[in-house]
This record gives structure tokens, sequence and C-alpha cells, in this order.
């Protein structure tokens, strides 16, 4: 039976007032036979959860960084905001700060959720609507977070299509918050951004399921095939397509096209960015050439014959850069159409003959089925025709270009990771060029450099080229994405971590914005893996920890299994797979705890931030997207650290634990308001340093709900690494101990002197709930 | 005089921009009329040069010239305990730039409020973050950085000086304290 969903969402009161919600009405769902009840917030509105974050906010407060101090959103400006001033619409320097984070996940949350809708769109004209959405074995709470957040069960793509009609009416709604004249306080953006979050987070889940469900992925596969990566990995014999994005359904005609001709020996597929996960997801002969910062780099090799982009995470001047080599272009997405010409009507022939003649640079298509054929037989086409010829210059040439050098230091001033860049150049005057290649590792591959140089050096292929050799050489395994964590593996583990045992859940995520390379992901990822600790992956940050390879040259992918167990590495996939980090620590609370998840937000996001001892990293986070990601797990309660250039995305998300008032639970066991250790600390965070980040990863490990055991096991790990990269003990274990069994054994002598300094006084370990209604005698929010 | 202009050529502020040192005497005033400074040195310090030793050195000797208390943000704390110097705390540059926003926050060793911070060595666009904190929100606090590139959030900030130059002035600041003896 199906019917029309309507929803009126509750009347909230917080400190500011009272609200009434919006009414909602949306497409068809299958109203099926789910017996679980219905929980209390199905399909929320934009302010049903409006208490919830209030709560969080209260405890994590926004601290402000203003990245510009005006405004210049409507004519009535440019507003300036410094020194308490307000613009003409009234705004305050904060809620404008929070305007633009609420803009940043609205576009972020825009960029998933049209790329969810496309790919459920194309798929329901290729499968039909009644095609089932199916995880993988073991799953049989599949998309979590759909229950959790609209309360039904999708089963097939049509019901796909109905829960993406509600994510976009939300999106509507947040979008026009930003506007002039609407939101104006911090609280309420800051609420929105949770909002968009949490909608972003559907998006994603959906996306992932159906392109799993239909395209042949891994599905929930902690075995998923290990497949080969890096620049030195792509065979200079065969002709090459690059595929660079998001979206797998161009990409996937291309390897379809290459499998059904059997002309693997001739082509083969390479992808950057989250693109190269979901090719390989589906063709294990594809590979991974990199995350987003070797765009650049690849196209300069000359290495791609023909260059595919889809949506999200492209440079923008593709085009151009693909024509200083000579390879073609076909853009597929109606969002990033490159300026090229649609040529989607045209007979393939004459396609293929304007791209190889070089008649025009590219084409945009928005018919995907042709695009295997004609990408495949143009990159066959132009291979001979190119000769695989790239612009790195050669030694010889840089050399003599070098001796001009203004040394005007432009290039340093406009390097977003500040780069000895001219230093290098003056060095590589005098042939040396060990300080260009050192750069090579450190960049990020904007080409900032390059557009500031008045001499108009092509100073990143300079780089490139003095890591010419360790470039050819580069060749790692990674492991693709598996999908959804099984049921069974929850079951397994959800006691350990509820409790502590598994000291925690980290999960790397995100972008390539990294300050110092993508060597650190690895890094952090082997300190804590080592210390039994679950790690997950995904996007670009699960290609950057392959790189690193041991004495033996194995990556981390093949030194660990990827179950989602302690000591493992999971790589869950690509962008739209960070659902199932979310989904993971939702199911924890459905399984191990056996909670309601059908739209039952608050509770579940309760119970997830007072028990389950998740953080996610993202140590590149460059994008909106990222934001948007971030900002899901914020409502979810799981605290974010990103990397210092994460510090940009201008407001932080930060406890006061000098402040005990803020720490009171209730103890859902007796009612009481119980004070515990800031645990999570801070639920948004930017280090400075992996060493920092390193720290406080252990220390927001930390949860109320900590058995005992688990707590000492957290402690002498957070004690551990602070000793490990700050040099001493840290002086706040004493207020993480609220009985003397919680004391690690080891180091016992120093936490009882520290306690007895600090007048230590022995507390209860609550039942924690941040939720009144949670009392089990009963109580009211 | 040249005007200054910020370091990173894209981190263009707002309408408010710092005065530029150009002689150590000029932050003389606001640093000996301050009552309760403090140093906030992050983890760039390490591999920066001051004559012999690092800009970690410089800190060491800063502090105990003017009696001032350091907050080492990031790791930079071991390279300070390291040299047997622990008149030192460590706070996250992050959680500092929250912390103080708030006028009656004491400090890590209860030593403040303080009413100016001395800072550098954090990576240039989280150190630019951070001054904008202070800046729009720590209007009870003065702020001078002493980095080589300016900072237009800082009350006043060298102008992207040449190094030696910058090395310099350096000098002069720690004899104003009382120190370079
Ligand atoms: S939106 Fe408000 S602050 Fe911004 S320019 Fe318009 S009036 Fe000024
Ligand atoms: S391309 Fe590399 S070196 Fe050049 S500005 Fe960007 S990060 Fe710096
Ligand atoms: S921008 Fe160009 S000319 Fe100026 S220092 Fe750098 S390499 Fe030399």
């Amino acid at each position: 039976m199906k019917k029309r969903v309507r929803i009126k969402s509750d009347e909230a009161t917080t400190g500011l007032g009272r609200f009434r919600g919006l009414e909602i009405s949306i497409g068809e769902l299958v109203d099926d036979d789910w017996d679980e009840p219905m929980g209390p917030t199905p399909m929320p509105g934009p302010t049903t959860l409006r208490s919830w974050d209030h709560k969080l906010l209260s405890r994590y407060q926004p601290s402000y960084m203003p990245y510009c101090q005006v405004c210049c959103l409507c004519t009535f400006g440019k507003c300036d905001l410094t020194g308490n001033k307000k613009g003409a619409c009234g705004i305050n320097m904060q809620a404008q700060q929070s305007r633009i984070v609420l803009a940043a996940a609205n576009i972020g949350t825009s960029a998933h959720l049209a790329h969810a809708r496309h790919l459920v769109d194309h798929l329901i004209d290729e499968y039909g609507p009644r095609a089932p959405l199916i995880q993988g074995p073991g799953t049989e709470i599949h998309a979590p977070i759909t229950r959790l957040i609209t309360g039904m069960r999708p089963r097939t793509l049509e019901d796909a299509s109905a829960v993406l009609d509600y994510a976009e009416s939300q999106l509507a709604h947040l979008l026009s918050a930003t506007a002039t004249g609407q939101e104006g306080h911090w609280m309420d953006f800051e609420s929105k951004v949770f909002h968009a979050g949490m909608t972003d987070h559907l998006a994603l889940e959906i996306g992932d399921l159906a392109q799993i469900s239909t395209l042949d992925f891994p599905q929930a596969d902690p075995e998923a095939p290990l497949v080969e990566a890096g620049f030195g990995n792509l065979d200079p014999e065969k002709a090459t397509v690059l595929c660079i994005g998001h979206n797998i359904v161009p990409a996937a005609a291309v390897t379809d096209y290459i499998t059904e001709k059997k002309l693997g020996n001739e082509i083969e597929v390479g992808g950057i960015c989250c693109t190269a996960w979901d090719i390989t997801r589906r063709d294990p002969n594809a590979k991974v050439v990199g995350p987003i910062s070797w765009q650049l780099r690849f196209i300069r090799s000359g290495k791609a014959d023909v260059i595919i982009v889809d949506e999200q995470c492209v440079r923008t001047n593709v085009v151009e850069e693909a024509q200083k080599v000579k390879a073609a272009v076909i853009s597929t997405s109606d969002k990033a159409v490159m300026g090229l010409p649609d040529r989607s009507d045209d007979p393939v022939d004459e396609i293929i003959d304007d791209l190889v003649s070089g008649k025009i640079p590219g084409v945009y298509m928005s018919d995907h089925k042709k695009v295997g054929e004609i990408a495949a037989k143009v990159a066959i086409a132009l291979k001979p025709k190119r000769k695989k010829k790239g612009i790195l210059p050669s030694k010889a040439k840089i050399k003599k270009m070098a001796a001009d050098c203004k040394k005007c230091m432009e290039c340093v001033r406009a390097c977003p990771n500040d780069q000895p860049v001219q230093e290098a150049v003056l060095a590589a005057q005098q042939g040396n060029f060990a300080p260009l290649e050192e750069i090579y590792h450190n960049c990020i591959g904007c080409a900032r450099c390059e557009s500031a140089c008045p001499n108009d050096y092509l100073l990143h292929s300079w780089m490139v080229k003095a890591a010419e050799p360790s470039c050819d050489k580069e060749k790692f395994m990674v492991r693709t994405g598996r999908g959804a964590i099984q049921d069974t593996e929850i079951r397994r583990v959800g006691q350990p971590i509820v409790f502590g045992e598994i000291p925690g859940v980290i999960a790397h995520v995100g972008c390539a914005n990294y300050p110092g390379g993508g060597e650190d992901v690895h890094h952090m990822m082997e300190e804590f893996a080592s210390r039994r600790y679950i790690i997950v992956a995904s996007g670009c940050a699960a290609m950057s920890a392959g790189q690193v390879l041991d004495e033996a040259g194995k990556s981390i992918y093949e030194r660990r299994d990827g179950e989602f167990d302690a000591g493992m590495v999971v790589n869950v996939g690509s962008c739209v797979s960070n659902s199932h980090i979310a989904g993971a620590a939702i199911k924890i609370a459905a399984i191990f705890a056996k909670r309601n998840l059908r739209g039952n937000y608050e509770e579940i996001a309760d119970y997830i931030y007072n028990r389950v001892g998740a953080v996610g990293i993202s140590w590149g986070a460059m994008s909106q997207k990222a934001a948007s990601i971030a900002a899901g797990f914020w409502r979810l309660g799981v605290p974010v650290i990103v990397g210092p250039h994460g510090s940009k995305y201008r407001r932080m998300l930060m406890g006061r634990a000098d402040k005990e008032k803020d720490w009171l639970v209730w103890d859902a066991r007796t009612g009481d308001r119980v004070s515990v250790a800031p645990g999570p600390e801070h639920l948004f965070y930017a280090a400075e340093t992996v060493e920092e980040c390193n720290v406080l990863t252990a220390k927001l490990c930390l949860r109320p709900n900590d058995t005992s055991k688990g707590r000492s096991i957290k402690l002498s790990h957070y004690i551990d690494v602070h000793e490990k990269y700050y040099g001493y003990f840290p002086d706040d274990v004493w207020t993480y101990i609220r009985r003397d069994s919680d004391i690690p054994i080891t180091l016992k002598d120093k936490i009882l002197g520290q306690m007895k300094e600090n007048d230590w006084e022995e507390r209860r370990i609550p039942d924690p709930t941040l939720l009144k209604r949670m009392i089990m005698s009963g109580g009211a929010d | 005089m040249m005007r200054a202009i910020p370091w990173q050529t894209g981190e263009i502020c707002g309408p408010d921009s710092a005065k530029a040192i150009t002689k150590a005497a000029q932050i003389e005033r606001d640093i000996k009329k301050a009552k309760k400074p403090v140093l906030v040195i992050g983890s760039e310090a390490l591999t920066q040069k001051h004559r012999k030793g690092t800009m970690v050195d410089y800190a060491i000797e800063f502090s105990k010239a003017a009696k001032i208390p350091i907050i080492a943000t990031g790791n930079a704390i071991k390279a300070f305990l390291e040299k047997g110097f622990d008149e030192v705390s460590r706070m996250g540059a992050m959680e500092l730039a929250f912390y103080l926003q708030d006028p009656e926050w004491t400090g890590p060793k209860g030593n403040g409020p303080f009413d100016l911070i001395l800072v550098y060595g954090i990576p240039y666009y989280m150190q630019w973050t951070l001054l904008s904190a202070v800046m729009n929100f720590g209007d009870h606090m003065t702020a001078i950085t002493l980095g080589r590139h300016y900072q237009p959030h800082a009350k006043w900030s060298f102008p992207n000086m040449k190094e030696n130059r910058w090395h310099d002035e350096l000098d002069e600041i720690l004899k104003m304290v009382g120190g370079g003896k």
C-alpha cells in the first residue's frame, strides 16, 4: 500500500522562544509492513530538531574568526561589520559568520544531493523504478540514516527518489534562510547548518545505496578488492582515459565499453578524486591515479589521452590544461559543462572526428551512453598522434629559464602552504633540483604560484619534473570501497566500543588540502591502528593513506584487513560512502542497545554522543562538501578535527573544559543531574600540527558512558600520545577519573598524585543523556 | 612609508588593519603598559631561525627578560621542555582563539585575564584567523604579532620584513624588555 506522506513538525520551545515548525508534504513512499513504532521526528523540518541543536550549541559554542569582515551579499552593501557595527539589514558579525557557514553547508549538501538525484533518476531509467535497493549481506538494517531521519525503509529506487524529494525540500528552506532579511540569529543559523548536514548525510546514503544496488559494487564486503594506484601503475603503452570527479555514470560507460569490446589490452582507465573509487568499485581493473591535488600534475604529464570530467572537485580550467597537452575533454555533467559545445545529439563518428582532429578541444555530452564509445575511440586514435607528450620542460630548459627569475617572491606569497618556491627556483638556476622536488611533496597542486609569477613560469610543472623519477615509481595498492558495515560486524564490536575497550573509531575522510603532504594521513592512521582503534577511511584521504609503503613495499591496506574491527583499516569508498560511517554509529545504537531508529533522531544522536567514541578527521578538508559532511556528524554528536587550513571555515565549535556547569548530563537511571568530564571536549576543531591532531584524537574518544576498564584504556592511550608528542604528562588526567578503577594501573602513582593535588572526589558513572525525557522514571524536555 | 600588505596575497581582511612596526620603539608603550601580557608561540617557531638558535630560544629569552608567561600552541611545547624551560603551558591555537574572546578567562595557569598577546610561529593563515577572533571579539586585548610577515588583524605587525632587518628589530624589542645581554 502506498500513501502520501504529510508530516507536521512539532512545536519547539527553546531559550529563544516558541517556534512553529513547517508542514511538509512530500512524494510517495512505501508504507510498508515495518512493525517498529514511528519515533517522534520523522522527516524533520528545519526547526524540528532545534532544541537538540541548542543543547549541543550551548555546550559547544561557535568560535567565530571572521574571514572577511564586510558583507557584499546584497545591494544594501557592502556593509562594514567590524566593531559591533550592523549591516543595513540589521545583521551582526556573529550572525553573518554563521550565515556564511550555512551557505557553505548548503553548497556542500546541494552538490551531494544533486549527485544523488542524478544517480537515482538515471538508474530508474536504466533499471526501472522497482529495482531493489540492496546494501549487501549481513545488512538487515539497511539505510540506517534514512530510517532514522525519515522513518521509512527505502526498498526500491522509487523510494530512494521519494527520500530525495524530502531532502530537496529541506535544502530549499535552508537556502532561503540565507537570503537578506531572513534568519537573524547565529544560534538559528547554526541549527540550520546542522540540519543541512543531516540532509547531506541522507543524500549521501541514498546516492551510494542506489549505485551499490545496481552497479556491481562490493556490497558491504570487508574483502573488497585491492586495486592498483599511483602514477607508475598506468601503462604508457596503452591509451589512457582519465576520469575526474564523483559521478560513476560516464566512467562506467567507458569501462563497460572496454569490457564489451575486449579493449583491455589497448586502453586503461584511471580516476582522480572519488570517481577513482567508484570506477574501481565497479571494475577492479581500473586504476586509482590519486587524490584531487594530483589533477594538474597528471594532466600535464601528458599520460591521459582523453579526460572525462563529471562533477565536483574538477579543476575548472581543465579544458585549458588539456589543450596544452592536446588531450580531448568530455564534460558529462550539467553542473560542469566547462564552456564546451553540446554535441549530445550528434552522430558519434562526427564527434570522434572533431575531437581526434583537434577541431574542438572537447565536447559536452549529456547522453552518457555515447560517452564510452567516444572516449575509447578517441583515446585509441589520439595516442599515436599525441605520443603521450606532456608539457613538462626538460631540466636544462628549466635551468635556463630560471636564470631570469625576478626574485619578486610573488610565487611564495601566492602559495597557500607557504612553500619556498623562489628559493627552489634559484637553486634550479644552479642545476640543483632537490628543493623543487621537496616542494612537490608538500604541494597541493593549486598552481597559484604560476598564476602569480610575472615571468609566467609553469612552476608546478617544474616541481613535477624535478620529482619525475619518484613519480614514475609511484605504485601502491589500495583497497577499494567496501560500502556499508555489516550488522554482524557491529554485533561483534558494539559492546567493546560502547564500553570503551576498543578505544575508538577514527574516520579519515575528505579532501587533499594537506598542509604538508598526504603522508601525514598515513602516519595518523598507523598511529591509531597500531593501538587497536578501528580506522575507517573514504575519499581522497583513503587514497593518500595508501601512498606510504613499508620496507616490504606494502601499503597500509595490504598490511591491515578491511573488516570493521580493532586495528583494521576500513575503506568505505567515495564521498557518498561517508554515509556508512555515520550509518555504523547509528547501527551500534540499534543493534547493541536495541534502540528504535525509526524517526528517532534525537535519541539516537544522544546515544552516539554519550557512548560511541568516534572521531572524524578531515586533515585536508577543503570543500563546502567537507563542511556539510562534518555538519552531519556534529548533529549526530560526533566530533570532527580538520587540518590547519580548516581554520578557514572561520568557525570552530568549542567546549569549555574549565566550566564544570557546561558538562552536566541527566542520569537516565535516577533522573539526577550529574557532572561528567568534558568528553568529547570539542565538536569541531582545526589542529595546527599532526602531533596536535593525534593527541586530540585520543582525547576526543572519551565518552561519559565509558566503563572503568574502557576509560582506563582510553586514558592510557591519551597519556601515551600526549607524552610522545608534547613531551609531558597531561595535567588534566585527574578530571577524567571518576573512581579508582578508572586509573590506568601502570600510571597509578602519577595519577593519584595529580588527583590529590586537585582535591579529586569520586564521581558516579551515570547512564548519561542530554534528553530529560530519557529518564527512566519519566521526564520531559 | 610603504603601505603594509598581507603576506599571502589573498588574505585581505577588512576596513581595519594592523599598524606596521618599522621600529621596535613603536610598540614599547603597548608592551610597557600591559599588566598581564602573554607570549603565544606556534609550532613554526621550532624551525624559524634567530641568530644562533631558533625562535623558540628567542621566546625563552623574551619570557625570562620580560617575565611574561608563554603559551605554546600545536606541539611547540615539547621543544621548550626539551630546552629545560618550563614556564610554559600548552593550548591549541583554536582553543586560544576561543578562550581569548572571554574577558574573564584567567589563562591556563590563572595568570590572566590577559590584556596583551604577543604572537608568532603559528602557520600564517591560522594565525590570521586567530587574530581575527581577537580583533573582532576580544577587544579587551591588544594583539601584537612578532612574526616576519604582515598580519592585518593585529594592532601592530611587522610589514613583511627582510629577514636580517627583522632579526635586528627582534633584538631591539628584546633589549626593550630588559633582555639580550
Ligand atoms: S545582506 Fe545585510 S549585511 Fe550583507 S550587504 Fe546586504 S544589508 Fe549588508
Ligand atoms: S602549486 Fe604547490 S607550490 Fe605552487 S602555490 Fe600551489 S601549493 Fe604552492
Ligand atoms: S614569482 Fe616567478 S619571478 Fe618571482 S620569484 Fe617566483 S619564480 Fe621568480
